[in-house]
């Protein structure tokens, strides 16, 4: 006969599996959902009640999104903007960082407490000056202009973030490689740099999850369709083509596919990136 | 390391007096801080050109008169004023910090419930942490069109499973309230996993052998919840509250996409008017004005935090 204690625990077990099981079924179901609708031919998706799984198989939604849209140079935008800003965000963010973690000097602290302080101006509120500059400055649809602005909102985060893994790293380390007779930028680059690679990893997910889905600033500073980003292309679908739900789930699978592809290969990374940041406005 | 040694013998060799490598050490300290100083300052230039600047100018604009993009005369506090005397403007402060604390009253507490589950000894706890993660990845606009489609009243999945369930037919977006609601349950649906992922991580720091030694005194769930994982977690709560409150009160995309602000102005909140007016009606001065008192109760909302978080004995 099982004990009360046996009975508890396995109806605590039955619990835990069950409403895990819940929330990841209601976690992946809308994305789910987009694929399905994304490969269903058009019967399917105008049937009431519903139809679950599709009676036929099409790719046509696809080809439909890359041949006659253009979907793909938003890809690549996207792509180039993305590599782009992780690039000038970690080269900035990890000096910055390293000076945050090893520096010794007066007023330190006041810095980094502006830089910091910019996190808490929210996007939004800097959406119409940072508009009217880049008219005036001629920057509005270029690349540049988004790099700029996308390096200037992660710089803090990456900052802060990359601070932690230097902080990590013993002081001794560089030391002793400076009584070895290293400058101490040869310590910093040769010895510790190398040593914070999972971090410079972590950051620059961090950093490619936020520019890929970024959307209100890519929408104010692009007014030529050949300089849209992934997202823009997506709020544009619908009034370029009328509401198909078909193309538009099979426009927005092909916008969600590189990071979720990027984060089953590398799960600990991206946990670790998502849980320090990247909640700008 | 190629010319290291060379160097450094010389330096052991000439086997250095106290004073010497004292000497040496402050040389070499401060030529790290001058290194640290010119590594911060690229930083410091950067985020005062692209987002202090961006603010006083906007601070300004706000004070003015606009034309299109042209500044006109300074008219004080006048768009401030207009936008808090008029119901429009109440009405978007009111549906911001609707939109807020809803979101944050479900999300919070959701993402607790489920970090405290996934921090048990199961099976495919890998797995499950890594699905139940995904719609934080998904980006605010994918998630405006996934939920546009899911409930959308004709073929939409949602309507027809909830009639077929509990027989009840609800219009979602189409009614004030319901619409309110959605837009809601999408953004618990798309933020849950970043309380979730915090306060799991706060709680694999609660050795194990402390949650044994509860089961072991006979602490049933709730006391065990309230008097061992509660305060190693009460910290990581009150971080999570920050970050999102402040997430959910700055946020444009979800909103504009998947509602619009509508309808009759449910779901408009100040976000959405700072978008309308300085892009769609290019009233650059009270959009301005919106703006900064979006920023303005940001520094609220932080000081308050920072007040909690000093009182908040660190676990």
């Amino acid at each position: 006969m099982p004990s009360k204690h046996r009975l508890a625990q396995l109806g605590d077990r039955v619990l835990t599996y069950g409403v895990l099981s819940l929330v990841t079924a209601a976690s992946l179901f809308p994305v789910v959902w987009a694929v399905l609708t994304s490969i269903k031919v058009q019967g399917d998706l105008v049937s009431y009640p519903p139809r679950w799984i599709p009676t036929q198989v099409t790719f046509a939604h696809y080809t439909d999104v890359f041949l006659n849209s253009n979907m793909a140079r938003y890809f690549g935008n996207s792509l180039l903007v993305s590599a782009l800003t992780i690039l000038l965000t970690l080269l900035i963010g990890t000096h910055g960082g390293y000076a945050a973690s090893r520096g010794r000097f007066r007023g330190k602290n006041f810095l980094l407490f502006i830089i910091l302080a910019t996190i808490m101006i929210p996007g939004v509120s800097v959406l119409v000056p940072l508009y009217m500059l880049a008219a005036r400055l001629h920057l509005l649809d270029t690349y540049l202009v988004l790099v700029l602005i996308y390096t200037a909102w992660q710089v803090p985060t990456v900052l802060w973030f990359m601070r932690g893994f230097f902080d990590a790293i013993s002081p001794e380390l560089e030391e002793a490689a400076q009584v070895d007779g290293c400058s101490p930028i040869q310590a910093m680059y040769r010895v510790i740099l190398p040593l914070t690679q999972p971090g410079l990893a972590a950051a620059a997910i961090l950093v490619f999850v936020y520019v890929w889905n970024e959307f209100i600033i890519a929408l104010t500073m692009s007014t030529k369709d050949e300089m849209r980003m992934i997202p823009v292309g997506l709020y544009f679908y619908i009034s370029q083509f009328g509401v198909e739900w078909g193309k538009l789930m099979a426009a927005v699978t092909v916008a969600i596919l590189p990071i979720i592809v990027l984060f089953v290969i590398l799960q600990r990374r991206f946990v670790q990136g998502l849980t320090s940041g990247a909640i700008k406005g | 390391m190629p010319d290291v040694h060379s160097e450094g013998t010389a330096i052991r060799a000439a086997a250095p007096s106290q004073a010497a490598i004292a000497r040496r050490g402050r040389q070499l300290g401060a030529r790290r801080n001058l290194l640290a100083l010119a590594f911060l300052l690229p930083a410091l230039l950067y985020v005062l050109a692209v987002t202090f600047y961006p603010a006083v100018y906007a601070l300004q604009v706000s004070f003015h008169d606009t034309a299109y993009f042209t500044m006109g005369k300074f008219v004080g506090l006048m768009h401030y004023i207009r936008f808090l005397s008029e119901a429009e403007g109440r009405n978007n402060i009111l549906r911001s910090l609707m939109y807020m604390g809803a979101s944050v009253t479900v999300a919070l507490p959701l993402g607790l419930f489920l970090a405290v589950l996934l921090n048990k000894p199961i099976r495919f706890r890998i797995f499950f942490r890594g699905a139940i993660v995904v719609p934080w990845l998904i980006s605010q606009i994918a998630t405006a069109l996934l939920w546009g489609w899911l409930v959308n009243p004709q073929y939409g999945p949602v309507p027809y499973l909830l009639v077929q369930l509990t027989g009840v037919r609800l219009e979602f977006l189409g009614n004030p309230s319901q619409a309110m609601a959605t837009l809601v349950l999408a953004n618990v649906w798309r933020s849950f996993p970043l309380p979730l992922l915090l306060f799991l991580a706060a709680l694999q720091a609660v050795p194990q052998d402390m949650l044994d030694a509860a089961v072991v005194d006979g602490a049933t769930g709730l006391r065990r919840f309230w008097y061992v994982i509660f305060p190693a977690i009460r910290h990581t709560a009150l971080i999570a509250f920050i970050l999102l409150t402040l997430h959910y009160f700055n946020m444009v995309t979800l909103p504009l996409v998947l509602t619009g602000g509508g309808p009759v102005g449910a779901t408009d909140v100040m976000t959405l008017r700072i978008f309308r007016e300085g892009f769609t009606f290019y009233r650059l001065g009270i959009a301005s004005a919106v703006a900064m008192i979006v920023f303005l109760l940001n520094l609220v909302f932080s000081l308050v935090y920072v007040r909690a978080l000093r009182a908040e004995p660190l676990y």
